[in-house]
């Protein structure tokens, strides 16, 4: 081959690869740590958390030891912590001498016993050897001989050296003799030294509770101890593992101040000078380290409560599960108690410390407002089903007894030709047991029947009974009101639905004509200012409201009346007042129609129809014979309702006679229409109406709303819309200023968004759509404000199919779950309108103007804090059978002579109403009371001890004494004197009150009821016992027991007579006059001739 | 990845790129941050020079008929003695006693020291003497009966605690006081129910409660511009503005109408 000159422009000679090779391997260096940051950080973001974490945590720590530095010098600085110190040094000063003494003396001991030990120690094993020979030796000379070495050993002097350098001889027993003695005197000084420190301890112990106990946060060296973990910390993934509710929570690897011991805020956590970061609010503690307490985080984890995707940790929106492939994203903030219904459905009241919860707002608000009408949710408004459950139940029994008498008779009849006695007597057992069980079943059915009565009672509904609107309304105001509700009253239940002229014209002609048309007695024009006055004091007003807007007063559980002049009749008025649960007609619900006189007549029955008569004439079965109503009779007399009701007609904007004629209601033709529009709207959901009695719900069942996919909430045609966010759909301004997060700005393509929308706007998905009438979404506008819809979304949201195990749900079976379902019939009949059952828990009448002040606050009813502990359940049960304490009969309320007694406290304006509970509810109600204090069940009362005639009179001493005027205050039945008393009579406490309450609410009344007129103060602590704060006689002085335990057993021993005596003795009770200032005299000679 | 594994990769790599791209790699320069999260010490009472110091003073009237004052049953009580007329409002020759006056605004975050000294409120004649007292914050009130009889302290606040205790003839006085501003606190005893009086605890020493003759003082204010506050039990709350430099004394009027 020729050697060919290399061109200028071969590329070998010409180019070069190296720029390539140079940009390859930088790409390729760049890939490398690319990849090699992003396994060490870009996948692991929570490092920067931790790395941060670790820094600011430090500086606040350091922060915090100088404050807590100072805090604890503060406390240091005390004149009490002084004085304990200055006790603690006394007792080291006066140990010291004997201490250092003794210490002393145990050192030299110990020298001591070092020295002879030595010694003696070496011989002792000598001797054992020795005897061990002699014991195991055959034969007897040996042993001899063997014998006689050691008794020669034992003789042997040995010398020991002691500590101070001298020495001495001992033969062996003298040896062990001093070695024992010498560790005889070691124990006996160390118990001496342990004696003579435990003064000094104890009050060293004393000296540390002290501080501790005064400083609020940690101490400086708790402190120190965090600050070294801190620093000590690197960089791990923290994790909640509960394999068995397959729960793995990763949430801490960022959050990491979560459960730090002290409490950290954003501004707290943020760096000095700069706004509260994501870092910042990363790393706050937990907002209510209570919840935590209870809710044991290593068993609940996060998750559970809060949703997300607690084992992502690769970014925030994966940890948080705000993507699109997890079905369960972190509930937003102002949700957040959603979690709560995970594990809490059944629960009406969530939390025992509940104040101002936004879930158990929900809660109550989907009860309220009716939603149960046409939405059914597990656990609500579940009377109609546990009716049906009971009449399934009775059925299977009369089953059972019909195949156990055909069992038995068969049984008897092979007994009779049975071979042999013994068999035929173990026939006969068995046909006589079955005899028995037949017996059981009979007195179960009986049972079965009182919890239907039971049922039937407790059965409301949400709206008022339309069969009585021909006797109750206006009827030219009906349509006006159909039209749209809210407009005539703004806060009312009824929701808007949106209806054109022919439905308004159709629904109120069908409801005109299929109500009753029975009339009712006239009544007797009453005085409107004595209604006024009755109304606003009877306690009308903890449920009800009067005036509009910023003037309204009252509660918002019930209608506010400010129009009701308007539209309602003055004789139904005045039945509703008196009673509000009189019906017009029973109903029978086996017949399906409303029993009228002539049902009755054809049985030769008298037309009565009450709680004690419930009985269908013609059947035999249960009757509905009250209004399906929550509100209770006030007890008030025929007349007062006149009052009441001239009262109410006076409130009114326009005279009823200004509503336009509305002739249509009367056109039959109207009727089927009308019909057809009652049922598509669902009324019967929340009103009883004629011929709709057993409609069913007409929504979706909301059990598990919150879990349904995205995909099955329709957003219709504004799926697009709201996937982007950006436009607001809803236009009308009412509308929008429900939204609880204002006009959309950002996506709300969620359940949020959904429900929220829905709410505000119940018709938004039927926007630029065509449909028919019928098609058209039916969900009424419930006019909810901001705050309700927010509570309302909170409890949707948490409506969720959990995937924990079973034992999470709250479904308690010990006194936890009377408590539960307690809460429902407590929020049902609005008790909190009046008690309080919740420290700082405020009732509607609280809020009013009248009880403003120290004069109204003593006109509120009594504080329920402690009921169960107070009160004897029994006699509680008698109470809320029938509040006015009258004898009269069950329901006095119903027409009962005595119905303007006022129970226990009839110094108070207003009154416990009647509620006429059922047997069911009753018995709830009282074992709610008594587990929420946590008292057993049932009740069994202590004996009172006897008192002896000098305990009596040294008792008398103390209910009479100056220092203790309780007659001035407390009522004695008296009508002069009670005029101006604002506690309870005493002679109500026996049989009532529990003892053990009464010493403690005597002790220190404001820490049972806070602001109670009872004053504190009355008994003082001296010397382990409570003893009397004013002067007491000489009687006293051998009395050793506790003397408030005296006055409660007089108290609850009190006689009317005794009580009489006491009374014009100390002339608190002026109406007795004629005898007051007679003094004690009276009371020993007018033992058994009351001086009156 | 175990920590010795990552730290050989990482050491490995650094120690590439740092010959590939000396020269290039920049030490990030990390700042201390110091511990200043100073705990935030109550601000200290601000001295003011008395040779400065304002006055303001003044007297307020009732513009109106004078309320006939109402009579109290005290009949309950045979223990309870004395005049029994009610001391709602308070007037004789068209001025108003009873009226808490003090300096609303205009003090800024000046803070003052808590007088050792406690305000005494004593019971005599079943009726509280005297009926309006003013208190700093944290000052402290000493009760006093000298009655024969037991009465009860009930103060039932707005914004502070509430309590209620006993208090026995000739017992030991109760020293109490209230934490937090409010003015018109009512203070009863249940067992009297007419007794009634009402503390007022403000944050400054700047106040005065009108005497019989409708005058007040106010002494030692700092020169400033000032809205001084006239509250009355029944008839509310009155401002009026005050511009007082150094040792101004300056006089300040306020009438009260009936229901207003």
């Amino acid at each position: 081959m020729p050697d060919k000159p290399i061109s200028d422009n071969d590329p070998v000679v010409s180019k070069s690869l190296a720029p390539h090779y140079v940009v390859a391997m930088l790409v390729l260096m760049a890939t490398l740590f690319w990849a090699l940051w992003d396994e060490d950080f870009g996948q692991r973001p929570w490092k920067a958390f931790q790395h941060e974490w670790k820094d600011r945590y430090t500086v606040f720590l350091k922060g915090a030891h100088s404050q807590s530095s100072d805090s604890e010098k503060g406390v240091e600085g005390s004149s009490e912590y002084q004085s304990l110190k200055q006790t603690f040094d006394q007792a080291n000063q006066n140990a010291a001498p004997r201490f250092r003494e003794i210490n002393e003396k145990l050192r030299d001991l110990g020298a001591k016993i070092l020295a002879l030990q030595n010694v003696f120690t070496d011989r002792r094993a000598y001797v054992n050897a020795l005897t061990y020979e002699i014991e195991t030796d055959t034969s007897a000379s040996s042993k001899q001989s063997k014998q006689k070495d050691l008794d020669k050993y034992k003789q042997e002097i040995a010398a020991v050296e002691l500590p101070d350098g001298s020495k001495q001889n001992y033969n062996y027993p003298r040896l062990e003799e001093a070695y024992n003695q010498l560790k005889d005197e070691r124990t006996k000084l160390s118990a001496e030294l342990g004696e003579i420190i435990k003064p000094v301890n104890a009050q060293k112990a004393k000296l540390d509770a002290y501080v501790s106990e005064r400083m609020v946060n940690l101490t400086p060296s708790q402190l120190a101890g965090l600050q070294d973990k801190t620093e000590a910390w690197s960089p791990k993934i923290l994790q909640i593992n509960v394999p068995d509710a397959n729960i793995v929570d990763r949430c801490e690897s960022c959050h990491m101040g979560t459960r730090e011991p002290v409490k950290l805020t954003a501004a707290a956590m943020s760096v000095k000078g700069k706004k509260p970061d994501a870092y910042a609010r990363a790393f706050t503690s937990h907002p209510e380290p209570d919840l935590l307490t209870i809710h044991d985080v290593e068993k609940f984890g996060c998750s559970p409560c809060h949703q997300g995707n607690g084992r992502a940790t690769t970014s925030v929106e994966k940890a948080h599960g705000t993507y699109e492939h997890w079905l369960w994203p972190l509930f937003p903030r102002g949700n957040a108690e959603a979690g709560c219904q995970t594990c809490h459905a059944a629960d009406m009241v969530v939390v025992a410390n509940d104040v101002g919860w936004t879930i158990s707002e929900g809660k109550d608000l989907f009860r309220q407002r009716g939603c149960v009408g046409c939405h059914r949710y597990e656990g609500y408004d579940k009377e109609p089903e546990d009716l049906l459950s009971v009449a399934q139940q009775i059925k299977q029994i009369e089953q059972e007894k019909k195949d156990n008498l055909k069992q038995s008779a068969y049984l008897m009849k092979q007994a009779d030709t049975a071979e042999s006695n013994e068999e035929a007597n173990r026939l006969n057992d068995r046909a006589v047991a079955l005899k028995v069980t037949n017996s059981k079943l009979d007195l179960r059915v009986v049972q079965l029947d009182r919890t239907t009565k039971s049922l039937l009672q407790d059965m409301k509904k949400v709206g008022p009974n339309l069969k009585e609107i021909r006797l109750k309304l206006n009827k030219n105001w009906i349509p006006v009101w159909l039209k749209k509700p809210s407009d005539f009253r703004a806060t009312t239940k009824m929701p808007n639905f949106r209806l054109n002229d022919d439905q308004v014209k159709a629904i109120s002609a069908y409801l005109w004509q299929s109500a009753l048309a029975d009339s009712l007695p006239k009544r007797k024009p009453g005085s409107a200012a004595h209604g006024k006055e009755l109304f606003e004091t009877r306690g009308c007003l903890a449920c009800h409201s009067l005036g509009e807007g910023d003037r309204t007063q009252g509660g918002t559980f019930a209608a506010n009346l400010t129009r009701v002049g308007e539209k309602d009749n003055y004789d139904y008025l005045v039945r509703w007042v008196h009673n509000a649960r009189e019906r017009t007609r029973p109903y029978c619900l086996l017949e399906k129609k409303d029993i009228g006189p002539e049902d009755y007549a054809k049985k030769g029955l008298p037309y009565v129809f009450d709680l004690d008569h419930t009985r269908c004439p013609n059947d035999g079965h249960e009757l509905q014979v009250q209004n399906m109503t929550v509100m209770p009779s006030l007890r008030l007399s025929p007349e007062d309702a006149q009052d009441v009701a001239s009262y109410l007609l006076t409130l009114k904007k326009q005279e009823p006679s200004v509503y336009a004629d509305a002739p249509f209601m009367d056109d039959p033709n109207l009727k089927e229409e009308g019909k057809k529009w009652v049922r598509h709207f669902g009324c019967a959901g929340c009103h009883e109406i004629s011929g709709l009695e057993d409609e069913g719900r007409i929504g979706t069942e909301l059990t598990f709303e919150g879990s349904k996919p995205i995909e099955r909430l329709d957003f219709a045609l504004l799926t697009e819309v709201a996937q982007r966010g950006g436009r607001e759909p809803i236009a009308d301004a009412d509308d929008l200023s429900r939204l609880p997060e204002g006009p959309a700005k950002s996506p709300w393509y969620d359940g949020k968004g959904f429900f929220e929308h829905k709410l505000a706007e119940p018709n938004i998905w039927d926007q630029g759509k065509i449909k028919p009438e019928t098609e058209k979404l039916r969900m009424p506008n419930l006019h909810l404000t901001k705050e309700q819809i927010r509570a309302l979304v909170t409890f949707l949201m948490g409506s969720q199919e959990s995937p924990l195990p079973a034992s999470y749900q709250y479904r308690p079976l010990d006194y936890r779950r009377d408590i539960q379902e307690g809460w429902w019939v407590v929020r049902k009949y609005n008790c909190m309108g009046c008690h309080q059952l919740i420290p700082g828990q405020k009732t509607s009448l609280m809020a009013m103007t009248r009880y403003q002040g120290a004069d109204g606050q003593e006109q509120l009813p009594p504080k329920l804090l402690t009921e169960g502990a107070r009160v004897d359940p029994q006699w509680m049960l008698n109470f809320l059978t029938d509040p006015s304490l009258s004898d009269v009969g069950r329901f006095a309320a119903a027409g009962g002579k005595d119905t303007n007694r006022n129970g226990v406290r009839p110094y108070l304006q207003v009154h416990m109403p009647t509620f006429s509970l059922s047997e069911n509810e009753l018995g709830k109600l009282v074992r709610f009371f008594q587990a929420l204090s946590r008292q057993p069940f049932p009740y069994i009362p202590e004996q009172v001890p006897a008192l002896t005639a000098k305990e009596t009179d040294m008792a008398r001493s103390l209910f009479s004494s100056p220092a203790a005027p309780c007659l001035k205050c407390h009522a004695t039945g008296d009508p002069a004197h009670d005029r101006t008393a604002t506690a309870p009579n005493f002679l109500q406490a026996k049989g009532r009150l529990k003892a053990d309450w009464v010493e403690r609410w005597i002790i220190d009344p404001q820490a049972i009821s806070p602001g109670t007129s009872m004053p504190s103060g009355l008994f003082k602590r001296q010397n382990d016992r409570w003893v009397f704060s004013g002067p007491t006689p000489p009687s006293f002085r051998e009395y050793d027991r506790d003397q408030t335990k005296l006055l409660v057993d007089y108290i609850l021993q009190l006689t009317p007579e005794e009580q009489r005596r006491v009374g014009a003795s100390t002339g608190h009770a002026r109406a007795l006059g004629g005898i007051a200032g007679s003094g004690f005299s009276t009371v020993s000679d007018a033992a058994g001739h009351p001086p009156r | 990845m175990k920590t010795k594994t990552r730290v050989t990769i990482w050491g490995l790599s650094a120690f590439l790129g740092l010959v590939l791209l000396a020269g290039c790699g920049k030490k990030e320069a990390t700042e201390e941050q110091p511990a200043t999260t100073a705990p935030a010490a109550a601000p200290a009472a601000t001295p003011i020079d008395p040779a400065t110091a304002a006055t303001v003073s003044g007297s307020v009237k009732f513009d109106g008929a004078a309320p006939k004052p109402a009579k109290i049953d005290m009949s309950q009580d045979s223990n309870c003695q004395g005049s029994n007329t009610a001391e709602n409002v308070i007037v004789s020759d068209g001025h108003l006693a009873n009226v808490f006056v003090y300096v609303k605004e205009g003090l800024g975050t000046r803070a003052f020291d808590v007088p050792k000294d406690a305000v005494t409120l004593s019971q005599s004649g079943c009726k509280y003497h005297p009926h309006v007292i003013g208190v700093m914050a944290g000052q402290t009130i000493k009760i006093v009966n000298g009655d024969p009889t037991t009465h009860n302290i009930h103060p039932t606040p707005k914004d502070n605690r509430e309590w209620n205790e006993s208090q026995a003839p000739q017992a030991a006085p109760l020293e109490k006081t209230f934490a937090r501003e409010e003015l018109m606190l009512p203070v009863k005893c249940n067992q009297h129910p007419w007794m009634r009086m009402f503390v007022n605890v403000v944050k400054s020493p700047f106040y005065a409660v009108t005497g019989p003759d409708g005058k007040f003082e106010i002494k030692g204010l700092p020169p400033g511009d000032y809205t001084i506050a006239f509250v009355h039990e029944k008839l509310g709350e009155q401002t009026q503005k005050v511009t007082l430099a150094a040792k101004d004394s300056k006089t300040v009027d306020a009438t009260f109408k009936p229901g207003t």
